[in-house]
């Protein structure tokens, strides 16, 4: 008793420090995902969904649309639903990502939006999320470059 | 007590709270959730192909053109003056003075919109300031820059500005994609060695 009396001050230190870092880490908005995660994920497309890929998912899922556009008419799903990008987060939204049962597919009309939002909610630690990609890939080039081996740089520039 | 067992009843303390923490040393986000998705809602980030192309043209030393590409696309062509920071190397620790940095702009681009976006949500998650994206990538850069054509009759002082910066970045585009890999190298060295003059450097 003698002994820990004399610790108090020790221990009143471990006690505040562990108070603080419980506080911190109960912080709902706070990522705790390695980067590395994202990064890997994303090889090779593993990351997106096609059209017919997910006509063919067998477990539950559900299409969040982020985008400010519908769900193009060719995409027949039944388990839609529409959150605004800017509110993604919010509680009642927040709770709505947390309770889906399976894979959650994320879809904008501009690949862009729905990119920015699946690396947040991968970085938040969300699992089975993926792209809904209705076009080709869109990270192919379209266009070709055509070098012009007529074309001379001036003398002085090299 | 004596003083070194209060010490180490502190420090084990420590170390077991520090060994319960729920994450690594890994790299995380610094921003917290809500705050990066207020910045991503926002298209801040984004500077249009002109935008990009006056760069190239003025040789803008306050903007940095980052190609996230891989190393093969990149060296298939890219835009004059960017430099490649492919997005499977992006923990690369080469890259973080680039990345992380206050003196310039760093304008990424990928093909189209998905890889610079993933890229900017990762550096700006990180904490990393000063980046921005070039919007449509380089699918839009072609259809913008290499594909314009004017096909009016009558030509307002703003669209022939905006038209002649688009024919002097194509220019540059045609120009140093078209030289051998090794003028290219060549080119990029004389240039970097003529900014460093103008900035009054020795090398």
């Amino acid at each position: 008793m003698q002994q820990l009396k004399n610790l108090k001050f020790v221990i009143l230190i471990i006690v505040v420090l562990l108070i603080l870092v419980i506080v911190r880490n109960s912080d709902q908005n706070l990522f705790k995902q390695d980067v590395k995660r994202a990064i890997e994920a994303t090889q090779n497309n593993g990351n997106m969904l096609s059209h017919d890929q997910l006509s063919q998912l067998k477990g539950s899922w559900m299409v969040v649309n982020i985008g400010n556009i519908d769900l193009p008419d060719s995409v027949q799903v039944e388990h839609s639903m529409r959150i605004p990008f800017e509110n993604l987060l919010n509680q009642t939204n927040r709770k709505i990502l947390e309770e889906v049962d399976g894979d959650l597919i994320l879809y904008s009309a501009d690949v862009a939006t729905a990119s920015k939002a699946w690396v947040i909610l991968n970085q938040m630690g969300f699992k089975n999320i993926y792209i809904l990609n209705t076009g080709g890939n869109p990270e192919e080039l379209k266009y070709k470059f055509q070098p012009d081996t007529t074309a001379r740089l001036e003398q002085d520039s090299i | 007590m004596d003083a070194r067992i209060k010490y180490s009843v502190l420090l084990v303390g420590i170390g077991i709270i520090l060994a319960f923490l729920p994450f690594d040393a890994a790299q995380t986000f610094r921003l917290k959730s809500n705050q990066l998705l207020t910045r991503s809602a926002s298209d801040d980030m984004y500077f249009s192909v002109d935008q990009v192309a006056r760069a190239v043209n003025s040789e803008d030393s306050t903007i940095q053109i980052i190609d996230v590409r891989s190393a093969a696309q990149f060296k298939e062509c890219n835009i004059p003056s960017s430099i490649n920071i492919p997005f499977d190397d992006l923990q690369n620790p080469l890259w973080e003075a680039t990345l992380n940095q206050k003196k310039v702009k760093n304008i990424l681009y990928g093909n189209g919109d998905q890889t610079a976006n993933y890229v900017w949500t990762i550096v700006t998650g990180l904490g990393y300031p000063n980046n921005y994206m070039m919007k449509g990538g380089l699918n839009e850069w072609f259809r913008t820059v290499m594909l314009s054509q004017y096909s009016g009759e009558k030509i307002t002082p703003a669209e022939n500005a905006r038209f002649e910066n688009r024919m002097n970045a194509r220019k540059a585009f045609t120009q140093v994609n078209s030289l051998p890999d090794s003028l290219k190298t060549k080119f990029f060295n004389a240039k970097r060695l003529n900014q460093s003059k103008l900035d009054g450097g020795c090398n």
